[in-house]
């Protein structure tokens, strides 16, 4: 006998760390149907870049979009106003913009997957995760000055050189990270609790990521090679060692894994910056006023993340436009969800790794 | 004008018609459609392109229209498409054909939030 219901999950629920609203009509615990609404945390940013401030005081004002990934959402906007002024930055103002988005990538890996784990029941692991993922930013901290909103880019190069004494603590902590990487990567391949609640839940097949047009590592996990690290030309990545991670499961297991690989391969880019970071000058004076438009594809922790700028030689932009990895994947979620099973939501949310202040902004 | 990326220059009428001709999801990515207010009335909207796994410039489709336009979808042709046109309805006020409005915006926002004029 069918046993129809319609299940409201948000805007506010306990899995979730930000607020976004499912309805889910379901039939026997099977979701049949669903509606979504992510836009409970609009602020109107892209009305305030493109009004009240100039185009270098935007630079401070995007990374506020999100705490997570602020440093993907400055160098996407830096990125974007140095094509329109035709200025190419230092090459070692390029290689600390490369070491500070990788560390950035490492912890906001570490969380995603402490928050699967979470949704998983399995706090011992949560608590591991956090406590490694703090080794990634006191590295940001030493680095940057600061522990989330870095403000560490700006436009014609980075705030702050790499000092002796920095890189010294830093090649510590992060070789204590990497032996703990090696410890969760030994831990996720043969737990059996692990592979048992992730394996086979929440797939997301080839055709379907592509259909949907998934990205980051939701994408990678179904198997499509799509990462703007090799897709657009921002920064000296070919150089650097990177190396696109895909799985071809397209779970939440694979999801988890491509994250916790790509952290090897971010820790092994920063281990080449660290080596051979060009001399030179870290910052250039920029002159002149955006005319143009460009755009900037920039692979951030949860995926593409895409800066659409338009100048009309004046101080304050015609248009900035914010395309965040979330908001590229809140499609393919709801298509997921037709199909499963209603106690598995909250994992496969979590398994996305969404951030709903970023999708609104 | 344009730095760093190509683009196609369309029509309303014939939009639809060039995505559905251009458009194949194993070789390009669908970034997303973005609209900028030129004054006066006038809006131009661009549909933007990548190719997977291949160092190139984005590709964007471009057409100029009016706010009074009807815009075509394109969700029959690309399923992921309704976010980006739900944004657009809500942030500029566009009539884009069966875009779900309110996403975005609150009743009691101010409507349109990003047209210029």
């Amino acid at each position: 006998m069918e046993n129809k219901m319609i299940v409201p999950f948000g805007s506010q629920h306990i899995t979730l760390l930000e607020p976004v609203r499912f309805i889910f009509e379901t039939e026997n615990e099977k979701i049949v149907n669903v509606d979504v609404d992510v836009g409970y945390v609009h602020r109107g940013i892209e009305k305030a870049c493109q009004t009240k401030l100039n185009y270098k005081q935007v630079a401070y004002i995007i990374p506020r979009i999100c705490g997570l990934c602020a440093m993907s959402h400055a160098l996407a906007y830096i990125t974007a106003v140095e094509k329109i002024l035709e200025f190419d930055p230092p090459k070692k103002a390029k290689y600390l913009r490369v070491l500070v988005h990788e560390l950035d990538r490492i912890h906001s890996h570490l969380f995603a997957m402490a928050h699967v784990a979470e949704a998983a029941g399995y706090e011992n692991l949560v608590m591991h995760l956090f406590r490694d993922r703090e080794l990634a930013m006191e590295c940001l901290e030493i680095l940057t000055g600061n522990r989330v909103q870095y403000d560490y880019g700006c436009i014609g190069g980075v705030n702050r050189d790499l000092t002796p004494e920095v890189e010294k603590i830093l090649r510590k902590k992060l070789k204590k990270l990497e032996d703990r990487i090696h410890w969760f990567k030994d831990l996720y391949m043969n737990d059996y609790t692990l592979s048992l609640r992730w394996k086979g839940i929440g797939v997301i097949s080839k055709e379907m990521a592509e259909k949907y047009n998934a990205a980051g590592p939701v994408a990678r996990a179904s198997g499509v090679r799509t990462d703007a690290r090799a897709e657009f030309d921002a920064l000296p990545y070919r150089d650097l060692g990177f190396e696109m991670i895909v799985y071809k499961d397209g779970d939440i297991y694979s999801r988890n894994l491509v994250r916790l690989d790509e952290i090897f391969v971010s820790l092994r880019i920063i281990w080449n910056i660290l080596d051979g970071l060009p001399e030179g000058n870290y910052k250039e004076e920029v002159k002149g006023l955006p005319k143009g438009e460009s755009v900037c594809r920039w692979e951030a922790p949860r995926g593409e993340l895409f800066m659409h700028v338009r100048g009309d030689g004046k101080q304050i932009l015609t248009r900035v436009r914010v395309k965040t990895p979330t908001f590229s994947n809140i499609p393919v979620l709801r298509e997921l969800f037709v199909g499963a099973n209603y106690a598995d939501v909250p994992a496969i949310i979590t398994s996305f790794d969404p951030c709903m202040s970023c999708t609104a902004r | 004008m344009y730095k760093n990326f190509e683009v196609i220059e369309s029509s309303l009428e014939k939009i639809k018609e060039d995505i559905k001709n251009f458009y194949d999801p194993s070789k390009y990515h669908f970034i997303t459609i973005n609209a900028i207010d030129l004054g006066n009335g006038k809006v131009n909207i661009k549909w933007f392109f990548a190719k997977y796994e291949v160092m190139d410039k984005p590709i964007a489709f471009s057409v100029d229209a009016t706010y009074e336009d009807t815009i075509p979808s394109i969700v029959d042709i690309i399923p992921s498409a309704w976010l980006s046109e739900a944004e657009l309805a809500d942030l500029f006020g566009l009539n884009i054909e069966g875009a779900k409005k309110g996403l975005f915006l609150e009743p009691d926002s101010p409507p349109a939030p990003l047209r210029r004029s």
